[in-house]
This record gives C-alpha cells, structure tokens and sequence, in this order.
C-alpha cells in the first residue's frame, strides 16, 4: 500500500478537469489525507485546455511532488500541451480514453514506456450511464475511488456540492457515472497497485483552501478594516475575497484607479487609523515604490502582499518566480529598512500575513508579505487554525501624559513613538514625506535627518532576534547546510529528508524574515557548515547575495537558482547535495573533521 | 465650543515668498473652518508636494503633507476609512493637472465627500519657475525658453468635464467670495472642486498678481449665472485663460448619496455578530 500518489489530468474545456481535481481535494480533506492540487489553464481567457496535478498523501507533505504515479489523458493533444507541467516516466501509471483508437503501445510519450497503461472507454461509459459527456470526469473519480481505495462516500460528496443546484436529474447521470468507473476498475486490476493506505479521520475538521484566500482570511482575522488595490495575476484573488467579505466586519475596500492609487488610499486609511493592506505582483510593486517609502518615513504601518510571477515588466504572469527579494528589500530611494516575510505554504500564509500586520502596528511600518504564485494558487488541505489563541498587536497611542505637547516623532529609546490618528484631541501633527522633527514640522537639518533616519531604521531591531520566523530542520552541528524560502524550500525539506535518510549529516535553514536580514541567526547556522547550497526559483539566486551582502557564508556555499517555470525537484536537490559531499571528502584537508558522525 | 480662525493658524512660519497668493487662500481656509466650527482635531487636511502643498502644516488640523501628485487618493483612504471626518485637500496645478492629473477624474466619479482646493499659479514655484499643465501657450519660462508650444489643461473644464457637481472659483483678490466658496464646499454633501488663482510673486505674469486680479474679475453672479445650469458652466468655463469669472460655476442640486453614505448601508448590512472574524476560517471546511 502506498501512502503518496501523484496524480495529472489533462483535458478540453468543459471536460471538468478542475471540478475532478476539487472532488478528490474535498474527499481528501474529509477523509484525513494532506494533499495539494495546482491547477493550469491554456493560454485562452475561457474555454481552453485545463489540468490539475495533485499529491494525495497520509503523512504531511511539502511540495506538489514531481513524476506523476498517475496521468489521466481525456485526450492526448490537451494532455501533451501541459509538457513539463505533467511529467511522465518509466514508473507512472497511464490512463486513457479508449476513444483515442491508440493501442496502449502507441501512446504519444516521445521515449518513455510507462510501467502501466490502461485504455478506459471513458467516454462512452459517460454516455451509456447519465446520457452526456459532460460526466467523463465523474467517471474517472469511480475509477479512483476504486484503485487508489479512496472513500467513495469523499468523493461522491464533491460530486453533489458540484451539481446541489442542478436538477435531479442530473445529480443522478453522475452518480450512474460515478458507479460505472467503480464497476470498471473493480473487473480491471492495475499492473502496479496504486492502493492507497486509509489515514485516520483528523481530530478536527481540515480545511480546504489556497494561498491567496488564507491571505484575505488571515487579514480579516488580524483586523485589517481597509483594502485598496488594482487587479492583477495572481494576485487578484485576495482583493476579490476581500471585497466579497470585509464589509461583514466593518471595513471597505476601494479598487483604486491604479496601483498608486491603491496604496495611496492604504496610506490614507492607516493615518486614519484603520489597519490597512494592498496585494500586488511585480509590475504592480514597481509602482507602489513611491507610496512605501512615504510610509516609511511618515511611520505608517501597511501591508503591502506581493505575489510574485516571472518578471521583469509583464514576464510571465501566470507563473510563479522568487525574482522579486531585492525589489522588496530595496526599491526605495533613501536610506530604507523595511521587513519583508516570506510564507513557505499556504497554511504558513495564514501565519505570516497576521505576522505581516503584527510587526507593522508594533513598529509603524509598511511590511511586504512575498508571497508566489504557486502558493497563492495551490489548494491545499490545511490543519485546522485556532483563531483565537493568535496573538494580535496595536499600533502604540500615546497616552494622556504624552498627548500634553504632543510629539508624533519623539526620539525614544527603541524607536517607536506613540502614534495618535485624527479625532484624538491634542493628537494634531502633520504627517510628511518631508524630513520632520520630532514633533512632525519639515526640517532640512542635516543633524535631525541622521537622527530620524537612525529611529526608522533601530527601531526594527528586534526582528532580527525573531528566531519563531526561521526554522531549522536538522542537527545543529551538521556540516551540510541547505538554505531555501518560500514555496521552493518544500522541495529543499523534502531533498533534506531524502539526504538525511542516506546518512547525508545535513541541515536545513528556511527564513521567514527575509530582510532585515539577521546576521546573528545566519552566522549561528554557518558555524558548523563546511559545505552548502541555497536553493531558490530566480535566475540570479537573489536570497543567496542577500546573505553574502551581510554575512561571511562558508566558502562551500553553492547556489541552486533557476528562473520560474522550471520546477526544482527534490531529486535535483539531492544530487547537488550528493555532489557537494563528495567533492567536499575528496577536497578536504587532512585535519577537517569527519564529515560523518 | 466655538472656534475663532485663529484656533486653525499653527506656529508654523510659512516658507512662501512674501505677496504669494498662497498667504490669502490660507487666511481663507482659516476663516471658513471658523464658519463651519468643527474642532481641528476632527478635520484631516491632505496635500501633495509643491508650494502650495506646505498649507496644511500652516493649520492646526491633522496635516498630512505626502508626495507630489498623491494627495487625492490619500484623502479618499482617509475619508473612506473614517466618514466622520472632515477631509480638505490642496495642492497646486501640477500637482493637480499634472503629476496627479489621472487621480482626479476618479475622485470626482465617486463622489466623495472632499474638499478639493487647487492654488493654480500657471507656474512651478518650488523648482523655481518650470511651465506647468496651465501656463498658457507662447509661456516663456526656463523649460520653455523660446515659448510653451502646448495649450494649457483647463482645470474647470476638467473637472466638470468628468461630471463634476460642484466647480467653482475664486481667487485671494477677493476674500470674502472665496472664504465663501470654501464654505459652501465643505458644505456640499459630495466632492467639491475649488481651482483658485493664486499668483507666484517670484515667477508668475505681472497680469496675474492680485492687484490686477482685483481689477479684472467678473463674478459670474453678475453675469446672472447661479450655477444650477451645468451646459451654461461648461461655457463660461471655457473662458479659463481669458476671463477670470469668480463664484461657483456648477452646483447639482440634487446629487446622488455619497460613495461613503453608500458604503455604511452596506456595511450596515452585511454586519456580523462581534467575534465572528475568528471564525473566517470556518468557512474553508469542505461539507
């Protein structure tokens, strides 16, 4: 029995692919598996090829996973359009229309013969049973059901919230059709069972969800009572969510004119007073510079959700990069600090944008949440969350005592001061982008500049003591060290696993808090790494200067950097790692310590 | 409690030359804010970036003096997130016209309720003397040396060319017509647009200073118009440049609810039980 399936399907449109891929994520959330799905469209608005590829699994699971174990071609023009996206090899069963006329000898996979091939008569088992093609997918989640021995109650369950609102009539066709994929695999055994072990019911309902609702959601949790952004891949959903759900608790969103715009309102609304957040992509980030830096020096907290997609300009928008860490670190004029935290999932995008807000109120600053494309997209079973138990911060107001004569910018110790908001008697400032004094009026004292510039930037100190925004997997004293961020370092935590499993004495450093970065937790990290790569989806490996900007890393260090839309697999990791090792024994001079332990 | 314009003048010393325009629309703002009487700390006074855009550190409200061509979508943040205060915003004509000039049209579809006050000086003062969006064709200025080889953007026409409900103008030669203009904006339930002709004393025509301001303008209420008739505003605000009429040009009587009256009814109405946020998530588990 196996415990992590991979699964691809490719078809027209209308075939319902993606309604398919969402029946199996609902049965998998209901019956206690971890799963991810990631969907992809053809290149036309509506209407065009669509397909899904989704790990099904019953221990946690990291990263959409590679190799298909299992591709289902309603038709082989559509599935071969997806390419790389749906990888086929030597050990992945293949099931197939009948319909195609190709005998399971014949199929189109250019050098690859497949362990496995079955030609269903899909089709025509739509037809015979609820009178339309239209249920080709509802016969193939039978077919499922049967071989991977998925709950049929699961996947009958996304079938029926699919078609609540149609008739009867039609809710009967599919569960004919539903049968008859059952009926089908039941008399046709596979090669190679795909038998999936059944997990045990989770404790607690799991959720269903993907990056960019967890996003909304999470803001709506950590208060946020203003949105105001411009529609733009693939970030969109956040926005659309918002603006379905933040009047239910008091807040309003404003699709603004343009990007500038957008933040414009941001800044507004969180000198008003109101916890506040736009959501972009890179070209939509290029614009909100100006706005940033305004909230920088104005000491206005933001958040600022970039998700990112290839660039530069337009690049590539419906694919997910990491090309954006320097852009969020550094697009500002002036000497600028302001924190960038990265999600790694889409349930750690939950915690990261309430992070996002937390650190903007506790410090008065705008925050960019780098989010990406493949998390924001990817649907993902999720632990369930206790809202109620997360911690939720306030921007600092000043009090009584510190209203008489009221100092907006007053120099304290830690940098923060007292932040009052209009309607706050005696509160009165001028907010500026202008330098300022302490009590907010222009100034072109260069003294006072290098005192305000010294607030803005001590003042976010502390983050980089935040050691719950880095995790370690590994033991501490290992010599290999792999650094990685965001949707990428699932596939280096799964490479670490593998390696760690060959007797690789490796570790494994994943940052949160992309910048400022904290020379401190990375120095600690190197201390005892001889050798090491950092891991990430850019063509320069932005993450990887970063740290060197900051931090004298082991000479070993090595990058694994490629641009979006060329996944990195876990597999690849590994090799890299099981080269380093090598080269590193060969290289080593006689008084290194062992490398195995 | 009541409020003298001297509650509204803060300490600030004004970094305009001496006999700017910018000194009479600020004596304006303060008594108008005296007529409407609401304390300085319920009032949020936005600006961009430029002389004029100093203004509301020379005000006692809270000020926010942002970036160059910006100040409108701030205010509308600022307005949208709090109703309940009153938002004035300034800044001058290439703030307005240029830099920020797409802001404007969407500030004016919808109808929020701001104050909108451009000082319009047909010049760039604060970088000492460029041609702006409204200095006129044939302008010679350090940019334009041998002459401005454009039309001038016509602020009045803009606005109600974009279905603005309320346009006026005035001018600091005449202070008592436009502390009553700024009333009468502030008072009117949607997005008010005030151009001004502040004259640059350092940079600006010799036949735009106040002295021949004061000479040369025509009320338009002298022209009979009472500015309920959009058509004949469109007309006497194609006159910018030419003429300088004075008073409001257009004011509907009978505009829709403003975009926040709209988004509290919604609010009102989609309302959930305290402590429901905590319980978003709850709507992401599959049934």
């Amino acid at each position: 029995m196996t415990t992590d399936l991979v699964i691809g399907m490719a078809g027209a449109g209308g075939d319902g692919v993606i309604a398919a891929g969402e029946a199996i994520m609902t049965a998998a959330a209901r019956g206690g598996y971890l799963a991810m799905m990631t969907k992809s469209y053809g290149p036309q608005i509506r209407g065009g090829e669509s397909s899904f590829k989704l790990r099904l699994a019953t221990e946690p699971i990291f990263n959409a996973g590679g190799t298909l174990d299992i591709a289902i071609a309603l038709n082989w023009d559509d599935f071969l359009r997806f390419g790389a996206e749906l990888p086929v090899d030597g050990r992945t069963t293949v099931i197939y229309d009948s319909a195609s006329g190709l005998t399971t000898s014949q199929l189109p996979l250019a050098g690859v013969l497949p362990v496995d091939a079955v030609a269903v008569p899909i089709g025509e088992m739509a037809r015979a049973s609820a009178g339309t093609s239209a249920a080709k997918n509802t016969v193939v989640l039978g077919l499922l059901a049967a071989w991977l021995g998925v709950p049929e109650e699961g996947l009958l369950a996304g079938v029926r919230k699919r078609f609540a609102k149609k008739s009867p009539e039609i809710l009967a066709g599919n569960e004919r059709a539903f049968a008859a994929g059952v009926a089908f695999a039941t008399t046709h055994q596979l090669h190679v069972s795909r038998l999936m072990q059944r997990p045990s019911p989770p404790p607690a309902p799991r959720l269903l969800a993907d990056g960019n609702e967890m996003c909304a959601a999470a803001a709506i949790v950590a208060g946020c009572e203003f949105f105001g952004g411009y529609p733009i891949t693939p970030s969109t959903e956040i926005m659309q969510f918002l603006g379905r759900e933040i009047w239910r608790y008091g807040g309003t969103i404003l699709q603004a004119e343009d990007e500038i715009a957008g933040i414009g309102a941001v800044v507004g609304a969180s000198f008003a007073g109101r916890k506040s957040m736009t959501a972009t992509s890179g070209p939509g980030m290029s614009l909100k510079s100006e706005m940033l830096g305004l909230a920088t020096i104005a000491e206005l907290p933001l958040v600022c959700v970039n998700v990112q997609r290839g660039g530069p300009s337009t690049g590539i928008p419906t694919k997910s990069e990491q090309s954006d860490l320097f852009q969020a670190a550094f697009s500002a004029h002036g000497d600028v600090v302001r924190p960038v935290l990265a999600p790694v999932s889409v349930a750690d995008t939950f915690r990261m944008t309430v992070e996002a807000f937390n650190i903007a109120e506790q410090f008065q600053t705008p925050v960019i949440l780098l989010s990406d494309g493949e998390i924001a997209q990817r649907k993902e079973v999720v632990d369930p969350v206790n809202a109620q138990a997360i911690t939720i911060l306030h921007r600092r107001r000043p009090n009584e005592r510190e209203l008489e004569n009221y100092s907006r910018f007053q120099l304290t110790e830690s940098g923060v001061s007292p932040i009052s908001q209009p309607g706050m008697e005696h509160g009165n400032y001028l907010a500026s982008g202008i330098e300022h004094n302490e009590r907010g009026a222009p100034t072109a004292s260069g003294e006072m500049h290098a005192r305000m510039n010294d607030k803005r930037i001590r003042k976010l100190a502390p983050l980089k003591a935040r050691r719950d925004l880095f995790t370690i997997e590994g033991d501490s004293d290992a010599p290999i060290g792999l650094v990685s961020w965001g949707s990428v370092s699932g596939v280096a935590s799964e490479a670490a696993a593998l390696a760690r499993s060959e007797g690789i004495r490796l570790k494994l450093l994943v940052p949160r808090l992309l910048y400022p970065v904290s020379e401190e937790i990375y120095e600690e990290f190197f201390a005892s790494v001889r050798a090491g790569l950092v891991v990430e989806q850019s063509h320069l490996g932005q993450l990887y200067r970063l740290i060197r900007m900051y931090v004298d890393v082991p000479r070993g260090l090595e990058l694994l950097a490629r641009s979006g839309s060329n996944p990195i697999s876990p597999h690849e990791v590994l090799d890299r790692v099981r080269h380093i090792v090598m080269t590193f024994q060969r290289d080593r001079v006689p008084d290194a310590e062992p490398m195995a332990g | 409690m009541t409020f003298a314009a001297q509650d509204y003048k803060s300490e600030l010393k004004p970094i305009w030359c001496p006999g700017c325009g910018d000194f009479g629309v600020v004596q304006a703002i303060y008594r108008a804010l005296a007529e409407i009487n609401r304390p300085p700390h319920e009032i949020a006074f936005v600006s961009g970036i430029g002389c004029s855009s100093r203004i509301p550190g020379y005000t006692t409200a809270y000020g926010f003096n942002s970036v160059h061509g910006r100040a409108l979508p701030i205010a509308q943040g600022i307005k949208l997130a709090r109703p309940e205060l009153l938002v004035l915003v300034a800044g001058g004509d290439g703030d307005g016209f240029s830099i920020g000039g797409g802001h404007v049209a969407h500030a004016v579809r919808r109808n929020i309720d701001l104050t909108y006050i451009v000082m319009d000086n047909q010049i760039y003062g604060l970088t000492k003397g460029q041609l702006s969006p409204t200095s006129r064709r044939g302008e010679r200025t350090v940019t334009s040396v041998e002459g401005s080889l454009e039309d001038p953007v016509n602020p009045l026409s803009y606005v109600l060319g974009y279905g603005g409900r309320f346009v006026a103008q005035g001018t600091p030669a005449d202070l008592n017509g436009l502390t009553d203009l700024i009333v009468a904006g502030i008072r009117y339930p949607g997005f008010a647009f005030i151009n001004v002709q502040s004259p640059c004393i350092t940079y600006g025509r010799a036949d735009s200073q106040l002295k021949a301001q004061k000479a040369g303008l025509t009320p338009l209420t002298s022209l009979g118009h009472d500015g309920s008739d959009r058509l004949r505003a469109m007309d006497l605000a194609s006159e910018y440049g030419r003429a300088l009429y004075t008073g409001v040009f257009y004011r509907d009587a009978d505009p829709p609810p403003t975009y926040e009256t709209l988004i509290a009814e919604r609010q009102r109405a989609m309302a959930m039980p305290e402590g429901s946020r905590e319980r978003i998530l709850d709507m992401f588990v599959p049934h």
